[in-house]
């Protein structure tokens, strides 16, 4: 299934949650070319935005990605503010939502190396792509070696057009 | 002796967003820079419809492979 960036983003922002959109989201954003599976954000867990984030994706059906269907699982602040990783399936499409990353860690500790950006009649808040090559070096996937590849081939290509 | 272990810990803190890793080189030199280049001209905006156009299509040759190998 294809990341619903145009769903997903403008329902957060709407619904005033404080996020920042990291992984394949954020490099496309910057203008990397490779494909991407799902919208990764990394929110605010203060307990307002717990209950903007309950609020905004209530309508759409947030449940457990991969777990069984029937679980006893209520989407409500207790529950996100017992967990911290969420990976959901919901019927605007998938979504992961992280309280922490590593090599970034919380929204807070992130907030510095983001950049507001014009998406889908919205302005969210992106990683920069300095930060972005972090957070892939950092996670140590090995899958990520392609990706990390071609985002220091774009940051090259950037600072080229930005020189004077 | 304490400024010795100082010097001697700080060169042993690997600096990762300078590091230069030569597996991550390697794959540097398949990375197609017209591409990025192309999208570099974009806005925001357009890099994203431009993605959600590729993923029609990665979806569209899925769905060809399937009924494909149903087929045989």
């Amino acid at each position: 299934m294809s990341p619903n960036f145009r769903g997903i983003l403008p329902v957060l922002m709407q619904n005033q949650v404080r996020f920042i959109v990291i992984g394949g989201g954020a490099a496309i954003a910057h203008g990397a070319a490779r494909a991407t599976y799902d919208v990764d954000v990394v929110y605010d867990r203060h307990i307002d935005n717990l209950r903007n984030l309950v609020v905004a994706l209530q309508p759409y059906q947030p449940y457990l990605r991969g777990a069984p269907a029937g679980l006893p699982f209520r989407w409500d602040e207790r529950t996100l503010q017992s967990g911290l990783n969420f990976t959901l399936t919901t019927t605007l499409g998938d979504l992961d939502l992280l309280g922490e990353v590593t090599g970034g860690g919380t929204y807070e500790q992130l907030l510095p190396t983001t950049q507001e950006l014009e998406a889908f009649g919205t302005r969210c808040r992106f990683v920069t792509l300095e930060k972005l090559i972090h957070l892939k070096k950092a996670a140590g996937r090995p899958k990520d070696l392609e990706a990390i590849a071609e985002l220091d081939a774009l940051l090259e290509e950037r600072r080229q057009q930005e020189a004077p | 002796m304490g400024a010795a272990l100082n010097i001697l810990d700080r060169s042993m803190v690997a600096d990762t967003d300078n590091y230069q890793d030569p597996v991550i080189d390697a794959y540097k030199k398949d990375v197609d820079r017209t591409l990025l280049r192309e999208n570099l001209k974009l806005t925001v905006q357009e890099r994203f419809e431009k993605f959600e156009r590729f993923m029609e299509y990665v979806t569209e040759l899925r769905q060809a492979g399937r009924q494909a190998r149903a087929m045989r």
